[in-house]
């Protein structure tokens, strides 16, 4: 049997077994903490930044993301306080704004508020998320692909650029890929960027439940952890 | 040598040691720190040496070859006991006249001494230098009495009777009450306090344990640790020792920076000699207590510095930060309980153990007590390294110590605390350099280097160095800091480039404070502080950029035009020859002229000239 | 073997991908050229492998070895060949993707060749307030190179490093090992100069 633990999430107290994230123990009960490099079935590493949750003990709260957060008896979080939807909106807006042609990473800024985009789009093709390395290794023990260079020149890469016959050929890389779902209108033009959210299921619900799961479809193909596979 | 396996045995080492020492009528300690032999010092020493045998003077004069002062700009520079007497600036062919002179004849050697750049005086002791007076060198006074490769001269100043009172009088807890005691916090740059962290690695209850000594010091402009790693590295290992010991730890790591060659070096030859007298190894001074130490090298990374990555590093993986939420004292280096601290913190603590935590605590602040080693360079006339109470105000550092402005300047504002820390104003320098009041202003005390800057230097190009440097130096692996400094560069520079927009000063506060408190380690923690401080304290240099396309302190190149007088031009050509982009033309003797088109305004062609014939505009 | 990116552009963010299609994952991993470069372990095989084998000594199935090996094969072979990084990966027990992790993390590491003179200029703080830019200026107008790049002819390497511990000594560069302290664009260039005479003077004495 299975030791439990209950904590409180958003006021509401919930009881989860003792192994489980922050992350996982909200999405379990419907609570909605966007993610980006969270996915079931592999490590988290926290790296993203959008699960970012306020943590509240001894009258002092601390930030830090759900993902890597396990829960502890008694614990009190806050996911939606209006300093952690800001917080959570910014670091949207800096991916939409590097990487505006991936579906997926339109819809996440949405979701996570984002109106406006204040600074110049690039237009870049990786956003370094993790998920394909993590699949990889994890799970196929291939260990084919990794994290390569430093900073603004990390980039996902095989060793030294040939792939390698431990290489399972599974393509499981870009079916995790949030930046492989073909974008609904067509690509956009280069210089002709712009933040999209025209998916209706992520703009009216934004306004009306930031805090709730909506089972919005975030990124067809590219699965918000919490639809089962 | 002999295995010391007891007080008695280290008490009568000593004596011995001194013994030898007070044979030499006359010891020069002679400056041999990285600092100084990038002035040029070896050269001089074995100048020295060869003057020396030729005047038959080898036995009664004892030449030994120092640690760093902290006095580098002075270097190569040499103490000569017991004549109290301080040379600097010392050329090869300097020596005959040191021997001849102060040795044979004992007469002062006038044009060696030091100069005070404030009353043009000279000065003859080291002690009435205005740059040593004022400080309280507990730390640094040692590096001159040992030769970092000789364990002997550390035993002669007393050194690990510290730890052999810890080993047969005190219990692991009496050590952790005494550092208590102090109110010690880490001097690597979080200030944590010390003793708070020891006794929680003692209380993790997994096994084995272990202390790591962080001497990464990636903060451009801060050598602290290098002086003290490289100049006394058995104050750092006894320290570790006692340590090892307060938390039941049976390994140690020292992880140095690859741009340390020296201090790899001693601290290697330092490990070795002190197992061979049974300091390090198993059963120390027959106490029972075991305890080994492995040197690591850093590999060039900046963010390496940091605990977690510093541990993932030693573990031979990738040197970058991992999510803190359980803290390495219960799972660090392979997710066992390890404490880190600073290269000064672990030398405080035989200090601490010998004198009494009284002692520390009577110096500076209830909350920051003890010293601590500031590394002060830029425009100001004493550059080095100064220790002081932790409740020294900023302005006797500057002015007294330091000596003020150079060239006639006022000093603007002094960056403290390197990249995670801030740029404090002229009208605050009545400040104290303890915790609180610098955390308070929007800086911090970091590793504690402070780089002094005058009205020629531009806050906005500062901000743009850091962004720069931290965009370098960061892993890359979270959002905020990765895509976060890029923009904040990214708007930065185009307030440099007179693109910047009112907008922008506000987006950058926004994102600054988005990126401080969503990033995944300290590096992005505090990467916004150099661009937010510029901000509030100098918010009237970036509207002239952003206002009127002006760079008030004449250095961003897009606003700046560098053209020569023609009144003033001697036509000597070299500035032309300088030109590395060929924009200068001119014939010989007839004024000459820069090519704006071509000119980067490098500023280049205006330090060579010697006429003062190039005006920036 | 040395790496050239296509399409590299100033922030390496930047990518022209206009429409992601299934058939090209995000990470580009095939789209790097190769550039072949000298690899002592092939020309040399016999006697370069004995010393490798000598830095391997005793680390077999120690991963935890990786940058200290690295280390010490950078300093023997002044970088680090891609036949030496695989020998690595197998003895020490690691996936090779880790070795080629670390090897591109570190500034210490460099996968291609250096020069025969490494010119490192300290771009900390201090030596920032006095100008140590500078020098970087001097050495494009009379090397034509930017950081990280080496003379075509294979003389110097230019390498820009955060920060040496001599800030009091600042601006301070590094050639061939020996620290010069308060460089300035005029003596930095008469250094460069010296050491091509030299160069060339050894070259006639060799021939």
């Amino acid at each position: 049997m299975p030791e439990y633990v209950n904590l409180t999430i958003n006021g509401a107290r919930i009881r989860v077994p003792k192994e489980t994230s922050v992350l996982d123990a909200a999405l379990d009960h419907g609570i909605c903490i966007p993610h980006l490099c969270h996915m079931r079935g592999v490590l988290d590493i926290g790296l993203c930044r959008l699960c970012l949750v306020e943590v509240v003990e001894n009258g002092r709260s601390r930030i830090t993301t759900s993902c890597t957060l396990g829960v502890e008896e008694g614990m009190v979080i806050r996911a939606h306080t209006e300093k952690i939807l800001k917080l959570r909106r910014n670091v949207a807006e800096l991916l939409v704004a590097e990487a505006p042609n991936s579906r997926a990473i339109q819809d996440l800024a949405v979701r996570c508020g984002v109106t406006e985009v204040r600074y110049p789009f690039h237009n870049a093709s990786c956003v370094l998320c993790g998920r394909c390395i993590r699949v990889c290794s994890e799970v196929w023990q291939s260990n084919a692909l990794g994290f390569v260079g430093r900073g603004k020149d990390r980039h996902v890469a095989l060793p030294f650029y040939e792939r390698p016959d431990y290489c399972k050929r599974c393509w499981s890389c870009r079916e995790v890929c949030p930046m492989t779902i073909v974008p609904c209108d067509g690509p956009m033009k280069e210089g002709e960027e712009y933040l999209c959210g025209k998916c209706a299921s992520q703009l009216t619900m934004v306004e009306y439940s930031p805090d709730s799961c909506v089972w919005c479809r975030l990124g067809e193909g590219f699965q918000c952890a919490r639809q089962q596979p | 040598m002999r295995r010391i396996t007891s007080p008695d045995d280290l008490a009568a080492l000593s004596q011995q040691v001194r013994r030898q020492q007070h044979q030499y009528a006359t010891t020069i300690i002679a400056c041999s720190g990285s600092g100084c032999r990038a002035g040029g010092c070896l050269p001089v020493w074995n100048a020295l040496r060869a003057e020396l045998d030729r005047h038959g003077l080898s036995d009664t004069v004892y030449v030994r070859s120092s640690a760093c002062h902290g006095f580098c700009e002075q270097g190569p520079l040499m103490v000569l006991e017991p004549h109290n007497i301080f040379y600097c600036h010392l050329r090869p062919e300097d020596v005959a006249e040191i021997v001849s002179e102060t040795l044979v004849n004992n007469r002062v050697v006038e044009r060696l001494l030091y100069t005070d750049p404030v009353s043009g005086k000279k000065v003859i002791s080291e002690g009435d230098i205005p740059f040593y007076r004022a400080q309280d060198r507990v730390l640094l006074s040692q590096n001159k009495l040992v030769d970092p490769c000789q364990i002997d001269d550390y035993i002669a100043t007393g050194g690990y009777t510290a730890l052999a009172k810890v080993l047969t009088l005190m219990k692991p807890e009496d050590v952790i009450a005494e550092i208590k005691a102090s109110g010690l916090r880490g001097r690597g740059g979080g200030g944590f306090p010390t003793a708070r962290k020891w006794e929680k690695c003692r209380r993790a209850p997994a096994t084995p344990k272990f202390v790591i000594c962080n001497a990464d010091e990636g903060d451009p402009g801060a050598f602290m640790n290098r002086s003290v790693l490289e100049g006394n590295p058995h104050s750092v290992l006894e320290g570790m020792i006692i340590g090892a010991y307060a938390i039941g730890a049976e390994h140690g790591f020292i992880y140095v920076r690859n741009e340390y060659p020296l201090a790899v070096e001693h601290t290697g030859i330092a490990i070795e000699q002190a197992f061979e007298y049974g300091l390090l190894g198993r059963d120390i001074m027959s106490s029972g207590f075991s305890f080994d130490i492995r040197v690591a090298r850093g590999a060039g990374a900046f963010v390496s510095g940091e605990s977690t990555a510093l541990m993932a590093a030693l573990e031979g993986k990738l040197g970058e930060p991992r999510p803190k939420d359980v803290h390495t004292v219960e799972k660090g280096y392979g997710n066992l309980p390890s404490n880190l601290n600073n290269v000064e913190t672990w030398s405080d603590v035989p200090l601490i153990i010998n004198n009494g935590s009284t002692w520390f605590t009577a110096k500076g602040t209830a909350k920051s007590p003890g010293t601590k080693i500031f590394a002060l360079t830029g425009k100001v006339k004493n550059t080095g390294l100064v220790e002081v109470p932790l409740n020294t105000p900023l302005r006797t550092i500057l002015y007294d110590i330091g000596g003020g402005a150079v060239d006639g300047k006022e000093i603007k504002a002094v960056q403290i605390g390197g990249p995670s820390g801030g740029c404090i104003p002229a009208d605050l320098f009545d400040l104290p350099v303890d915790f609180e009041s610098l955390a308070d202003a929007g800086a911090m005390i970091g590793s504690g280097g402070m780089v002094v800057m005058d009205e020629s230097t531009c806050m906005v190009d500062v901000a743009r160095y850091f962004l720069e440097f931290l965009q370098d130096e960061s892993c890359g692996k979270c959002v905020p800091c990765r895509l976060g400094i890029d923009r904040m560069l990214e708007i930065v520079t185009d307030i440099t480039m007179g693109r910047g927009t009112e907008n922008q000063l506000a987006l950058l506060e926004e994102l600054g404070e988005t990126i401080a408190l969503s990033s995944l380690c300290g590096l992005g923690k505090t990467a916004p502080n150099p661009v937010l401080t510029t901000l509030r304290y100098f918010r009237t240099e970036y509207e002239a950029h952003v206002r009127e396309r002006r760079c008030p302190a004449g250095v961003c190149r897009a606003l700046i035009h560098y053209a020569i007088d023609p009144e003033k031009c001697t036509g000597c050509q070299v500035c032309l020859r300088s030109c590395p982009h060929g924009a200068i033309t001119g014939g010989k003797k007839e004024p000459h002229v820069i090519n704006e088109e071509m000119c980067s305004r490098c500023g280049i062609c205006k330090e060579e000239c010697e006429f003062e014939a190039v005006m920036v505009r | 073997m040395s790496f050239t990116r296509q399409n590299a552009s100033a922030t390496t963010n930047t990518r022209n991908r206009m429409n992601p299609s299934p058939q090209q994952a995000g990470c580009q991993g095939e789209r790097w050229a190769r550039v072949p470069t000298p690899n002592p372990l092939a020309e040399d095989g016999y006697k370069e492998l004995s010393k490798l084998g000598a830095i391997l000594e005793g680390r077999q199935s120690r991963p935890d070895q990786l940058t200290e090996v690295l280390q010490d094969m950078q300093t023997q072979f002044q970088y680090l060949p891609e036949d030496g990084l695989r020998i690595v990966a197998e003895r020490l027990g690691i996936p090779l993707i880790q070795v080629f992790q670390v090897a591109t993390f570190y500034k210490a590491f460099s996968l291609t060749p250096r020069g025969r003179h490494l010119l490192t200029i300290c771009m900390g703080t201090a030596c920032h307030v006095r100008g140590s830019p500078r020098l970087l200026d001097t050495v494009a107008g009379q090397l034509n190179i930017s950081p990280g790049e080496t003379t075509p002819d294979g003389a110097f390497t230019l390498q820009k490093v955060n920060c040496l511990g001599c800030c009091a000594l600042g601006p301070v560069a590094v050639l061939d090992g020996v620290y010069r302290d308060h460089i300035t664009p005029g003596k930095l260039r008469k250094l460069i100069a010296a050491i091509y005479k030299q160069d060339k003077k050894e070259l006639r004495d060799n021939a």
